[in-house]
């Protein structure tokens, strides 16, 4: 019987063994010889607490430095001897540390990078450590490649054995005279307890700082003062990629720094120095930025970057794990200290010339992967696009919520009271967070996470990883350096399922590996496009390869090579399968404009803005202060602005509507310029947040008039400021008129003669109430008697909904307008106009309830009727909905205390979490504390397990079935929509407008959009640049055509004309409203 | 297994049949019972405002049902504000007034903290014990107990503490220079800044004891709040020069009774939590007790008293701190002074002035003194579980002066939010006291 117990036994050990990935194999270290193990071993004054980077791992290097053909193996160890294997083919290596010696004598090694420092073809070997805290001590090693399979450490003969705390290291030529440089990126050990000035960074310090290092033949020479490269005490540094990132030929350096400190974004002057230009480019960056990497991933011949965070994906982990900052502490780390936005997910920058990164990790389904510490982009499955590996772990949790609040205090009192040291019992206590490393599948930007699938699920703890085809088959196979396990080998199967390409450079000069040599590659009119630098991911170097895969194509119909020199050359119809070896022949000069995007720009903005100076000032108002549990703010949705002939004078002024202690403003139009003009009459209360603004002549008198509809989170209950206002203008100037009373948000007042008697009514459609988000505010249709509005009775307008935008267009061609309506947790709506009374119709073809921002109508299709264009939240946020799945948003009063509150919902696995964890719910609903009395206790646990049922049952549920912008297709009365490409997700799209902007007599769709307004949980929604909409299919975007509205948050877009000359007005929230012109 | 259980109920029936003692219920049964609700608020964390109320509310709920007992005291009914007469057992049953009392505390302790299980399994063990003691003494007893809990509960639920748990959070001003700003490291939210809409037990209103404004904000050299800062900024250089062992830096720790003192090291963080300046007092007042061997219902008026007049002075104080708005020292001094700059003790999340320490201390001082007297001295050894040396006290006055200037030498408070603070301390606890008959002439002689 127990033989048969331990039988089976050692079958299903040996079954869960031999798991391994559809896509890697992990041959065992006794078939391999890899031997290696980065045991770490804590003591009393040397764990987690003591040093903060102690589970950050050893380096991976990869190379031939035999020039047998074979890429060798180098590993570094933080407390074990490192080693070196030979590679003897078929999968085995040899430990040749001894003889080579390399082993190392530094007490703490970290980064290992190989490099051919020397100029004389043989690879060698950098070796960082850390030096000087906790006893350590070393320096960073260079061993020399003597070329007999043994080496010379040479560190201090270069100048470059630093006894600092070296994380890793880049050999880049930065400044172009045929040597490889070096930058060091080093690590901080300052106190993250109080955050300090950003201003930090520009102080050097030898430890912290880090630093370049420019080769000067015999020794390198630091060069950071004068080249522009921070040095300070806060540099995290982390996480290192060198590349061309803005294509003029001189290598840029992107630098990762953990924790407070912004990544560093180096472009390079191409005169020796560098302009640190982060807030320019990105809109945010990680936070905890670990390693990163970088490729063109989309196929533009642009290098695109990922960095690397620790956002958990298992809902478990994530609720149990500390999370973001809360709105007040971001905005002080910003406006007070100086620092970036910066979240705590990973990051995808896809990079768009001349603009801001597009931040699109979300959309791209790669934001979390865990505590992840290397990225890896490559073809691992040859396909022609570009796959990721992610590896990742950490032994201990340290940001356990639980650990922190309850268990730690305890454990850890008394012991940090007396002797400032935590024991190995108190770290016993925190969670392992020893996760499973990932493998996406790339399409373009799009990742599928296939970790499941490719790879063996592990329970190892991976750092350091590079990438190198170990077994000569021609695909991509991995190495990581693993903590208290042997390191892993992963040995890609693609074989011969696909086709590939190897590219090795023999460069003339000392850089004889070509290191920063571009290939740009076509074939079947896709691009793909690399650079040769081997340093990539975190604390590695990847054997020093160009690698391509073509699917089942046989041959690449160019190649397309620009040498470091600035000189390309061409090689055509190459056969896959093969590593060509190429050098130099033949060159001409490479024009680096020739990347630059084709079509040029359309738009201009006009220099001197036509004389409108109007810039929107939002105050600090923080909703979440309020409502803790809002979705997003509902204060930040002005200004208003409105274009009409004010004076009479036959030209369209302008109105801008006013926002918290800020007072609307007046443009009117002269002969050459906007003129700023005082209306005191119509500016008395400067404390009104207008929304929406209506320049009209309701009373038949010749003049126009104001209608405005106001909002404003500030203001609550039955607030006067809340009140829409009418003025009507008189021979003496503006006064005052009655409006019907009521208190909501205005979103929307569209005028419309509905009774055919003339004038102009109006439909107001309101948003929301103040302090009670999730209620449905009525809208309104007022009519019209004279100038006087009287409220319609009508029941649907009542209960409209969270009402954002409305239209009045004619969409069954019958001579009469239809009323539209979209909103925030609703389908659009539609309303038929039967003299004068509004009665709601179907037209949809299927319910898309959405986050509706916009809407504007035109015949996109060409098929002579109206189709819609909508305008909605995207899908580049941590909200998820589908029509199966669709988001759920609970409202009620679930603390019983009279107050009303929202839950969302989100579906994950066919159940529905809370967004919010329990600190957050539990600001709002205390009793959770009651019943949750621990983190664990609710993490993983979905809405209905955490809210009684009874409760969720009397709560009233919103629910979005659609996220993504698109267009309702008009199909003889019935609408169906379809949703916009990803470029056009990636932020909420809030205005339209339409116009025949390239006079083909068709309009154009041009949209805005971008929103701020929400917890750093999500983050900032600001890579949407604008779109010009010509078709399903036929999309420019902003920045292509020189209107680029990145990072701000467009609310209108108006046509203006001045002497006949059209121009776009654009207004932001919190922002300088601008004026484009056409170019023709 | 199901037999064995029939068999232990059985044995303990019996034996229950056998033994029917009297109950005896002790002060020490009464100051375990308190320290238990001391170590459940350590353990879920809160705030020294909140703690005040926890402490409160089950005191009250235990003397009042002491006092109907007891001749020598006084209901609190119609001398707390909203506090109607505890209902009367019914007249047949045999009610153990202490032990009602207890179970009362328990329970009304029971609803203020959050986790439940922590009191329930202290409550069981001495259910058990009760109940073999004297089944129908106990049961008579606690039904009554939990029925005044139950009246006590729905008072203290209308004290506006659940409508505050849902007002919005404090918005900090970041564009003037002297408002408070969150402090490292973990830049916490300002925490109850509706602390004054809590219905007070005895003063009129939170502004009653309104202390005057701290010195108009100046970062001139040689203004008056200039010269403050810069106090705290030598006093701190000072004594850390002196090292961890002068008498400045002992002092600061420990009068630290800070509920909530994170500690980042890279990614690792963590909590040291000690009790509440409220609960340090709540130790003190435990201290007297034993000293003078009071009797249970001695040691509950004790509580009460000190307890009503500490709630009463958090009131007071948060009302202060969220009117003057006031910069914590750590804030200027790195901006000014010194970007490296660390107090010796970490800033708590809220304003500045006035110093709640001091008025809770001068407060609860106040209210011993009347109590057990002046001159009394005694062996403050509240903090021993928390790593922290004994200190002895001439008096309950000398140690709230002394946790007072702690706050100082810790380089959180301002001079002037000491010393304005522990008097509106005082001034509150004095009108507590007179304002507050709970013992009759004949005993408040004796004291």
């Amino acid at each position: 019987m127990n033989k048969f117990i331990a039988l089976f036994c050692l079958v299903m050990v040996l079954i869960s063994c031999s798991g391994d990935g559809e896509l890697f194999h992990n041959p065992d270290a006794s078939e391999t010889g890899i031997d290696f193990k980065n045991v770490l071993t804590p003591r009393e004054d040397l764990n987690i607490l003591d040093y903060l980077y102690f589970y950050n791992g050893g380096g991976t290097a990869i190379g031939d430095i035999n020039g047998d053909g074979l890429p060798d193996i180098y590993l570094a160890g933080n407390q074990v001897k490192n080693k070196l294997y030979l590679n003897k083919g078929n999968l085995e290596f040899e430990d040749i540390t001894e003889q080579a010696g390399v082993a190392g004598n530094s007490s703490w090694n970290t980064g290992a990078i190989m490099g051919d420092v020397n100029g004389d073809g043989l690879l060698d070997i950098y070796v960082c450590a850390v030096v000087g805290i906790k006893g350590f001590s070393g320096y960073n090693e260079l061993f020399i490649n003597n070329g007999d399979n043994t080496f010379t450490e040479s560190a201090a003969r270069y100048g470059l054995d630093f006894d600092s705390y070296s994380s890793s290291a880049a050999f880049l030529d930065y400044d172009l005279d045929g040597d490889l440089d070096l930058y060091l990126l080093n690590h901080a050990v300052h106190t993250e307890e109080s955050y300090g000035r950003a201003n930090l960074r520009y102080k050097r310090n030898y430890e912290t700082g880090d630093k370049l290092l420019r080769n000067d033949g015999e020794s390198f020479t630091d060069v950071s003062e004068e080249a522009g490269i921070f040095g300070g005490i806060i540099g995290y540094g982390l996480g290192v990629a060198v590349s061309d990132f803005n294509q003029d030929g001189y290598p840029d350096i992107y630098v990762g720094n953990d924790f407070h400190e912004d990544d560093y974004y180096y472009l390079n002057n191409g005169d020796g120095t560098f302009t640190e230009s982060l807030k320019k480019f990105f809109g945010h960056t990680t936070r905890f930025s670990m390693g990163n990497d970088v490729a063109d991933v989309n196929h533009d011949g642009w290098p695109d970057l990922i960095s690397l965070d620790m956002l958990p994906e298992e809902e478990e982990i994530l609720k149990t794990s500390e999370g973001d900052d809360n709105v007040q502490t971001q905005r002080m780390r910003i406006d007070r200290f100086g620092y970036h936005y910066q979240f705590s997910r990973n990051m995808l920058q896809l990079n768009r010339p001349g603009s801001f990164y597009a931040e699109t990790a979300l959309q791209s389904g790669i934001a979390a992967s865990d505590w992840s510490w290397s990225a890896l982009f490559a073809d691992y499955d040859q396909d022609g696009e570009q796959d990721l590996f992610i590896s990742n772990g950490i032994p201990k949790r340290p940001n356990d919520l639980d650990y922190i609040r309850f268990v730690s205090s305890e454990e850890i009192r008394s012991k940090i009271n007396n002797t400032r040291l935590v024991d190995q019992d108190a770290l016993e206590m925190m969670p392992s967070g020893a996760v499973h490393n990932y493998y996406f599948r790339g399409k373009g930007a799009s990742f599928e996470n296939l970790s499941e699938t490719m790879l063996r699920k592990d329970t190892l703890v991976s750092g350091a990883t590079a990438y190198a085809d170990l077994d000569l088959d021609g695909d991509l196979d991995l190495v990581t350096n693993n903590l208290n396990r042997e390191a892993s080998l992963y040995i890609n199967q693609t074989n011969n399922k696909a086709n590939y390409l190897k590219i090795k450079f023999n460069y003339p000069g000392p850089n004889k590996f070509g290191i920063g040599t571009k290939v740009f590659s076509y074939h079947k009119g896709l691009l793909q496009y690399k650079e040769l630098y081997p340093v990539r991911g975190f604390q590695a170097s990847s054997e020093p390869i160009i690698h391509f895969g073509y699917g089942q194509t046989d041959v690449v119909d160019s190649l397309k090579i620009v040498w470091p020199d600035g000189t390309f050359q061409v090689v055509k119809n190459a056969k896959v399968n093969q590593t060509l070896k190429l050098s130099p022949e033949n060159t001409l000069k490479f024009d680096y404009a020739s990347l630059l995007p084709q079509q040029g720009n359309r738009f201009k903005q006009v220099t001197d803005n036509l004389g409108i100076d109007y810039e929107h000032v939002e105050d600090n108002y923080v909703d979440f202060n309020r409502q803790k549990l809002i979705p997003y703010q509902i204060s930040d949705r002005g200004p208003a602005v409105a274009s009409g002939d004010l004076n009479g004078d036959g030209k369209d002024d302008l109105y801008f509507g006013g926002s918290k202690y800020h007072s609307a403003q007046i443009y009117l139009q002269t002969d050459t310029a906007f003129v700023s003009s005082s209306y005191p009459e119509l500016v008395r209360d400067s404390v009104i947040e207008e929304i929406s603004a209506v320049i009209e002549d309701f009373n038949s008198d010749g003049k126009k008039d104001l209608f405005l509809g106001t909002g404003g989170g500030d203001f609550f209950g039955q607030s006067t400021r809340l009140l829409d206002r009418l003025f009507i203008q008189g021979e003496s100037g503006f006064n005052q008129a009655q409006v019907p009373e009521y208190f909501e948000h205005a979103a929307v007042i569209k005028p419309h003669d509905i009774d055919g008697d003339g004038d102009l009514d109006l439909f107001v459609g309101n948003y929301t109430r103040t302090n009670d988000f999730g209620a449905i505010p009525p809208s309104y249709l007022l009519r019209n008697e004279g100038g006087v509005f009287q409220i319609v009775d009508n029941l649907s307008l009542q209960k409209l909904g969270l009402v954002t935008d409305a239209y009045w267009a004619d969409l069954d061609n019958d001579q009469k307008e239809e009323l539209i309506v979209v909103g925030e947790w609703m389908a659009p709506r539609f309303f038929k106009n039967d003299k004068g009374s509004l009665t709601e119709v179907e037209l949809l073809e299927q319910e898309i309830s959405g986050l509706w921002q916009a809407v504007i109508p035109n015949d996109i299709d060409g098929d002579g009727d109206l189709d819609l264009i909508l305008g909605n939240w995207g899908n580049n946020n941590k909200f998820r909905a589908s029509q199966s799945n669709p988001l759920k948003m609970y409202y009620g009063d679930f603390d019983s205390n009279g107050s009303t509150e929202t839950i969302i919902a989100i579906p994950k696995d066919g159940k529905y979490y809370p967004l919010e964890s329990l600190e957050g719910l539990s600001q709002q609903i205390v009793s959770l504390r009651k019943k949750f009395t621990t983190f664990r206790s609710m993490a993983g646990k979905s809405v209905e397990e955490i809210l009684d049922k009874k409760t969720l049952k009397e709560a009233s549920l919103f629910q979005v079935s659609e996220l993504r912008s698109g267009i309702l297709m008009n199909n003889e009365g019935k609408f169906s929509f379809t949703p916009f490409g990803q470029e056009l997700q990636v932020a909420p799209i809030t205005s339209f407008v339409s116009y025949d902007f390239d006079q083909d007599g068709k309009e154009e769709v041009l949209a805005g959009g971008n929103y701020f307004g929400v917890k750093p949980y999500h983050g900032r929604f600001g890579s949407f640049s604008g779109a010009m909409i010509a078709g399903e299919n036929d999309v420019i975007l902003g920045h292509e055509m020189g209107m680029d509205f990145s990072q701000k948050a467009v609310r209108h877009l108006h046509i203006i004309h001045m002497n006949d000359q059209p121009y776009i007005l654009v207004t932001f929230n919190n922002g300088k409203a601008e004026v484009y012109q056409w170019l023709n | 297994m199901r037999n064995f259980s029939v068999l232990v109920l059985i044995l303990w029936m019996v034996s229950c049949n056998v033994k029917q003692e009297p109950i005896e219920v002790s002060a020490e049964e009464l100051h375990s019972a308190v320290d238990r609700v001391t170590n459940i608020m350590v353990h879920d964390i809160f705030s020294p405002p909140v703690a005040s109320r926890i402490y409160a509310y089950p005191n009250i709920a235990a003397y009042e049902i002491m006092a109907l007992n007891n001749e020598g005291y006084n209901s609190l009914s119609g001398q707390v504000r909203d506090l109607s007469p505890i209902p009367k057992p019914e007249a047949e049953k045999a009610i153990n007034y202490s032990l009602a009392a207890l179970i009362a505390h328990m329970d009304v302790s029971r609803r203020l903290i959050f986790t439940e299980e922590m009191i329930e399994v202290f409550r069981d063990s001495l259910y058990g014990v009760w109940e073999g003691q004297n089944s129908k003494e106990f049961n008579e007893s606690k039904e009554y107990g939990l029925r005044v809990a139950e009246h006590i509960a729905s008072w203290m639920d209308k004290d506006n503490y659940k409508q505050t748990r849902t007002m919005p959070k404090f918005t900090v001003d970041t564009d003037n220079p002297g408002r408070w700003q969150p402090t490292p490291p973990a830049y916490m939210d300002g925490i109850e800044p509706h602390w004054n809409k809590i219905r007070p037990f005895v003063i009129d209103s939170a502004d009653q004891f309104k202390p005057v404004p701290p010195p108009p904000f100046s970062m001139e050299e040689g203004s008056d709040f200039y010269k403050e800062v810069k106090e705290v900024y030598d006093i701190s250089n000072e004594i850390t020069e002196k090292g961890d062992t002068s008498e400045e830096i002992e002092i600061a720790q420990f009068w630290d009774c800070n509920p909530y003192v994170s500690v980042t090291r890279g990614h690792l963080m963590f909590a040291t939590k000690k009790i509440t300046p409220g609960a340090h007092w709540i130790g003190i007042t435990k201290i007297a007790c034993r000293k003078t061997n009071s009797s249970f219902d001695d040691a509950l008026y004790a509580y009460t008293k000190a307890s009503i007049a500490m709630a009463d002075a958090f009131i007071s104080c948060w009302d202060e701190k969220y009117r003057s708005n006031l910069i914590r020292p750590e804030t200027l001094i790195n901006e000014h002074f010194n970007d490296n700059w660390k107090p010796i003790l970490q800033t708590p999340p809220f304003p500045e002035y006035t110093s709640g320490h001091s008025v809770v201390s001068g407060a609860a001082a106040t209210t011993l003194t009347n109590i057990f007297g002046d001159n009394f001295a005694f062996d403050d050894d509240t903090e021993l579980r928390y790593g922290l040396p004994v200190r002895s006290f001439n008096s309950f006055n000398e140690a709230a002066d002394e946790a007072a200037i702690s706050r100082m030498y810790g380089g959180i408070h301002y001079r002037t939010a000491v010393e304005v603070g522990v008097k509106q301390g005082r001034d509150l606890g004095k009108f507590v006291l007179e304002n507050l008959n709970m013992t009759k002439e004949t005993i408040v002689a004796t004291k």
